[in-house]
């Protein structure tokens, strides 16, 4: 994609050029300058404030400076007043006698944190933040409805990828919750594709990743560091619970001449994806699917992967994608879910509390239930063998590295 | 902006809606509200300060410089009208901390 100051520094190097070289040299170069502003005009047409790289820029500037502060906010309260409430919670446990070390469950967090008001200031304040980053995004594109559904329905049937939507799918109601608190969560809303790509932007630079992802910068890694399989054979990828796609796209991007698909339940979001992939002109494939019933072949694909979705969905669930992740990869191919990694029913107090509070007030519905789900051991009772000695893909996160038996 | 047309498939279907929305976290509902809305008009001013600066750096293309605005010396009418206008908005933005002799919302009118 060309980015709006790209064209307009081609331009005017062009038309500088041009007045410096021979009459026809300098011809051929205004023209080029002609077509480079032409193709800013379309692009502007379609992008009224213009694209920043791989980011759609947002629709106007106050939404833009409103969701800078947001996370500008988000940065202040990690460094801030997520400080002082793990202070608070730390004061917590030595008046309460609480061994820091002692394992701990979600229920004990709760009995404890409504009795610091720092605890409180903090979880308000990141729970105000978030709730008015995501109005602000859905008021935009809701307002401007007509403008982003005829971009949507236009690129539906359009490739360099393939778009595949199921309007009569019956969605679980697992999959129905507004995860994020993200008003209308992955399936409600038509822009939820729209409203999570700028939403999530501002969750890498206020969490323990600090680090910004409007460029794909995260997936892009994950993806570089993904395994391949020992033979080196990779024709088929498949990224399930893709979400709005920019894994899957990041895969296509690594892997051009393979067969990529990204698969979810949202329909919004996969739309977007598909919509998203042709800006980029990406040739991915997207389709409105369950992850644990994918419809595609025995051993069909040589990668299987995912991108921090287990934790969203209940723990019965994972189990069946994995079984269904059993199903798909063919012998010696890679199966790699990212994810965070596992901790228990129980954790350390602090650990735990962070956990309740994502669990709780960020609406991580399933979160629970992913953590007290023994990951890599489910995966290898299931036909895979665990590379062990492979670093993470993501660091911080789990290392996923299996091979299909 | 032509008006949305509604018959259009959006391949959505009715979410789960969180609870949150109305979580008290002060066990009183207005202060959970007054810390919502300095997070809003925090949000707000925000926006309106970037807003500045991009018109700043827009006018500096147009030969008016940040310098300029800076070195930028009011009237005596201009400094007059512009007091006015700052000492309406300290009064309306903090002249209720001065506020004192709270009654219970209950209470009934006083005797005369």
């Amino acid at each position: 994609m060309i980015g709006r100051r790209q064209l307009f520094g081609a331009a005017t190097a062009s038309v500088v050029l041009a007045s410096a070289l021979e009459p026809q040299l300098a011809q051929a170069t205004q023209q080029e300058a002609l077509a480079a502003a032409a193709q800013l005009d379309k692009t502007l047409a379609k992008y009224p404030r213009g694209v920043d790289g791989r980011l759609v820029r947002l629709g106007t500037l106050h939404l833009e400076s409103q969701h800078d502060f947001s996370m500008g906010f988000r940065l202040v309260h990690n460094r801030l007043l997520r400080q002082s409430s793990q202070q608070a919670f730390q004061r917590l446990l030595e008046r309460e006698e609480i061994d820091p070390a002692t394992p701990f469950t979600s229920d004990q967090v709760r009995d404890l944190i409504g009795k610091d008001p720092m605890i409180i200031m903090a979880s308000k304040c990141w729970l105000a933040n978030q709730r008015f980053m995501w109005k602000a995004l859905q008021d935009h594109f809701h307002e401007h409805e007509d403008f982003y559904l005829s971009q949507m329905d236009a690129a539906d049937k359009v490739g360099p990828g393939t778009l595949e939507l199921a309007p009569t799918m019956v969605v679980p109601d697992e999959n129905r919750h507004e995860i994020h608190i993200q008003p209308g969560g992955y399936v409600g809303d038509p822009f939820a594709g729209h409203i999570y790509h700028h939403g999530t932007n501002s969750f890498y630079v206020g969490t323990g990743m600090r680090t910004r992802n409007d460029q794909d910068q995260v997936h892009i890694g994950t993806v570089s560091r993904l395994p391949l399989p020992a033979d080196g054979k990779v024709r088929r990828i498949l990224d399930y619970g893709c979400g709005m796609g920019q894994f899957t796209v990041a895969l296509k991007e690594r892997f051009p001449d393979a067969e990529v698909w990204g698969i979810d339940i949202g329909g919004p979001m996969v739309r977007y994806g598909h919509m998203r992939a042709n800006q980029l002109n990406v040739g991915a494939n997207f389709a409105q699917r369950l992850a644990q019933d994918t419809k595609f072949p025995d051993g069909y694909f040589d990668i299987v992967t995912s991108y921090i979705a287990h934790h969203e969905m209940p723990g019965d669930v994972t189990l069946k994608v994995i079984e269904e992740a059993r199903r798909l990869t063919r012998r010696g191919g890679v199966y790699y879910p990212v994810d965070f990694i596992t901790g228990g029913r129980t954790g350390t107090p602090q650990g735990m509390f962070s956990r309740w509070q994502d669990h709780r007030w960020n609406n991580e519905r399933w979160s629970m239930e992913y953590h007290a789900v023994d990951f890599n051991a489910e995966i290898a009772k299931r036909g895979f063998q665990h590379i062990s000695a492979t670093k993470p893909a993501l660091p911080g996160f789990g290392a996923r590295h299996f091979v299909r038996a | 902006m032509t008006a949305p047309d509604k018959t259009r498939q959006t391949f959505t279907v009715e979410a789960i809606p969180t609870d949150l929305t109305n979580g008290a976290f002060f066990g009183n509902a207005a202060v959970d509200n007054t810390v919502s809305c300095l997070v809003a008009l925090g949000t707000e001013l925000w926006a309106t300060q970037r807003r500045l600066k991009v018109i700043e750096a827009v006018m500096a293309t147009k030969g008016i410089t940040p310098q300029m605005i800076e070195q930028y010396v009011p009237t005596a009418e201009q400094s007059a009208e512009w007091e006015r206008d700052r000492n309406r908005f300290v009064d309306m933005a903090f002249g209720a901390l001065a506020d004192d002799g709270f009654r219970p919302a209950s209470a009934e009118f006083p005797k005369r």
